[in-house]
């Protein structure tokens, strides 16, 4: 009996040292690559791998939504640390390109056959100049954007007896006062001109602070050669704006994310959003609900164009990747004009090459999608992070002086920037 | 040949044994071994002596943190007790419906924390939660519940009180179901109030149970984690911020792991350290 089951144990021990072997195998004879997993991003990696696997026989490519985890950041994070992260991976955030570059388990993309050309005929050199990293090699390649931008119910803002959304600062508080209101008359105000979440969380700046910090500098970075490079001007006269929105309750305070959504329901005229609340507003917008987008305010001196944060999302190759030159060669492929217009009209999220908006391969889809074309637009004037591997903290630094600051008014504009760039430098002191 | 007889014990012991090196000494060894180190996952860990305990020593926001857990404790376990025990005494009596009130008040000990979070947070929201619409409709002014900085923690130990108080009416029932009723009968003889009655033998019997009540109050208190994190994030102006929340943050946020380390190893020895005060006080008292 005990001889039996001695045998039996081997023989289920074969079976499973067999099977694993053959999965290993085959994962390992295709490129893996791993793709956002919404569902428009699943079906455009699908399409995307499917013609090029029938013109690459000997390159085969298999694509697989990101596993399904707290957020992707994480669950990269956990396949870096695991040593099983995939040959690509399509949805790095630029913010944490950096970390991994220095982490050493990211492909110099650079070193890589035909990839200095593609990349500068797909992006500008300012573009090129954002994404390299610390080291002086490029590690990622450009993909999409989202770029944020003000989003405004066109009712509304006629009601006000506007001529279109406020540009600048001055005409936010103008608008602003205009349109808020007591409706119940029990001295507290029941609708806002806008809202962003007053959450601490550093990545809640992206929607604030930070688009309009590069609206109002023109794109300045947040540091440079390890050093705060935001106390200017610039960042204390976008301290000073939100400030006054709070302060004047134009903004409010309460955190309504939990609530109907606050834009849809006409509790605010605008917010500071991207291309993704196009497909929300359409599914749940009221009737004769009109809206558009605009540009970020701007101080009222500002010239120039006005630029914003672009939430870039990339395409970076693991140095598990056996073969980096065939993983390259199939991103190529991606991302071309053609990968582009399908991410175009799949995903309804930009592609970030340059022209996008007066290149003639894309202008049918803006003429169907003609509210994308104003991201388009502003495609051209768009900034992604700078390349450092203590982003997050950064953020979050700046997060807790702008609590102090704008929401609570505790501090002076002067005062908390200060405090934050100050708070910086000592973080890149450690 | 092996004595079968010897090997037995340690076989059935080994279960036990494994889980414990893997799930706890191998961990805490490790963690003290990151304290000495600088280590955010990925990268390779790099010596940096007692950089982390100097750091600790210096950091403002985890002294506030470690503020901000006392005052959830001074407030949440006075707060505890005190209601715990006044249900209690009333649960205690032959009231109608007994049983429905003593399932309603332990009703919120088994729902999930993050559904309890979620649902106070909207009551109590500045402009459209219930506890400030009664405020205004009495003519009063709204409260930043979440908001004011001066309020926030309170709010949230309010909460947990409400969530935990069911656990601690059962105990205190208990409690005051070992108490002889013969004392009570002598009191009535003599006359004595309910008052009398309560604090002259019911508190004095019950002190055990307090004690109890006040070592696992203490213990939830300090990992007080959820209710912050999911209702204000540490905010506004970090006076929400648990010691719980700062690690987790530390950690699992900014991935600053050898300093994670060091602060809960620093915690750890802080919780200990109120442990074992209280356990002198219940010797004492025994």
């Amino acid at each position: 009996m005990k001889y039996l089951l001695n045998i039996i144990t081997v023989i289920l021990l074969f079976y499973v040292l067999i099977g694993c072997s053959s999965n290993n195998k085959n994962s390992r004879d295709a490129i893996l690559y791993w793709c956002s997993n919404n569902s428009d991003e699943i079906k455009f990696a699908k399409i995307r791998t499917d013609e090029w696997n029938k013109n690459n026989l000997n390159d085969q490519v298999k694509y697989q939504a990101v596993p399904e985890g707290r957020s992707s950041e994480e669950i990269i994070l956990a396949a870096v640390v695991g040593n099983t992260t995939p040959d690509i991976y399509s949805n790095m955030w630029q913010g944490d390109v950096e970390a991994y570059a220095q982490a050493g388990v990211l492909v110099a993309l650079d070193s890589l056959k035909g990839f200095n050309e593609f990349l500068y005929e797909r992006c500008d050199s300012s573009v090129v100049e954002e994404i390299k990293s610390l080291d002086g090699h490029i590690y990622q390649i450009p993909w999409k954007i989202n770029p944020i931008m003000l989003i405004y119910n066109v009712n509304l803002i006629n009601e006000l007896g506007l001529n279109g959304p406020p540009k600048t600062y001055s005409e936010v508080f103008e608008a602003a006062q205009k349109f808020q209101k007591d409706f119940d008359g029990d001295g507290y105000v029941d609708r806002w001109f806008g809202y962003s979440e007053v959450e601490v969380t550093w990545w809640q700046r992206f929607f604030d602070f930070y688009p309009l910090y590069l609206a109002a500098s023109g794109g300045a970075p947040l540091v440079k050669n390890n050093r705060a490079a935001f106390n200017n001007k610039y960042a204390i006269e976008v301290f000073a704006f939100l400030q006054e929105m709070y302060k004047k309750n134009y903004f409010s305070k309460e955190k309504l994310s939990a609530r109907q959504d606050v834009f849809l329901s006409g509790v605010s005229a605008t917010r500071f959003t991207g291309p993704w609340e196009i497909a929300h507003a359409e599914k749940f917008k009221p009737k004769g609900f009109e809206y558009e987008y605009s540009f970020m305010p701007v101080p009222d001196d500002h010239t120039g164009p006005v630029y914003t944060y672009g939430d870039p999302k990339n395409i970076v190759i693991f140095k598990t990747c056996k073969d980096p030159q065939a993983a390259w060669n199939y991103i190529k492929t991606l991302i071309n004009d053609e990968g582009d217009l399908k991410l175009l009209s799949l995903t309804n999220q930009l592609p970030r090459r340059k022209k996008l908006n007066t290149n003639p391969f894309y202008s049918d889809y803006f003429l169907k999608n003609p509210k994308m074309k104003i991201f388009a637009d502003q495609s051209e004037y768009v900034k992604g992070t700078d390349a450092s591997p203590v982003l997050k903290e950064i953020f979050d630094l700046i997060s807790q002086q702008y609590e102090a600051c704008v929401v609570y008014g505790m501090k002076t504009p002067e005062q908390a920037i200060n405090d934050a760039a100050d708070a910086v430098n000592l973080l890149f002191l450690e | 040949m092996i004595n079968r007889k010897k090997i037995l014990p340690y076989l059935l012991v080994s279960p036990y044994v494994i889980h414990f090196i893997l799930f706890v000494a191998f961990p805490v060894g490790f963690s003290i071994v990151l304290t000495f180190h600088k280590w955010n996952i990925i990268s390779p860990m790099e010596f940096t002596g007692v950089n982390n305990y100097i750091r600790l020593v210096n950091d403002k926001t985890f002294l506030k943190s470690m503020g901000n857990t006392i005052i959830f404790l001074l407030i949440h376990i006075p707060l505890q007790i005190i209601f715990a025990l006044f249900l209690a005494e009333i649960l205690n009596q032959k009231i109608k419906l007994r049983g429905v009130f003593r399932g309603a008040f332990f009703l919120p000990v088994i729902v999930s924390g993050v559904v309890v979070t979620i649902l106070w947070q909207q009551l109590y929201g500045y402009d459209t939660g219930l506890f400030n619409r009664l405020l205004v409709m009495i003519g009063l002014d709204k409260i930043g519940w979440l908001t004011d900085p001066n309020i926030a923690m309170a709010s949230i130990a309010v909460m947990a009180t409400w969530k935990n108080v069911g656990l601690y009416i059962v105990l205190f029932l208990v409690g005051l179901q070992t108490v002889p009723t013969q004392y009570y009968e002598a009191a009535d003889l003599e006359g004595a109030t309910h008052f009398q009655k309560f604090f002259k033998i019911t508190l004095p019997m019950i002190n055990p149970t307090i004690f109890m009540v006040m070592i696992l109050s203490t213990i939830g208190g300090f990992s007080l984690f959820i209710e912050p994190y999911i209702m204000t994030g540490g905010g506004p102006l970090n006076s929400t911020v648990s010691a719980v929340l700062y690690i987790y943050k530390q950690g699992f946020f900014y991935y600053h792991m050898g300093y994670a380390a060091t602060l809960g190893l620093f915690f750890a020895f802080i919780i200990l350290a109120v442990i074992m005060i209280q356990k002198k006080f219940i010797e004492k008292d025994h």
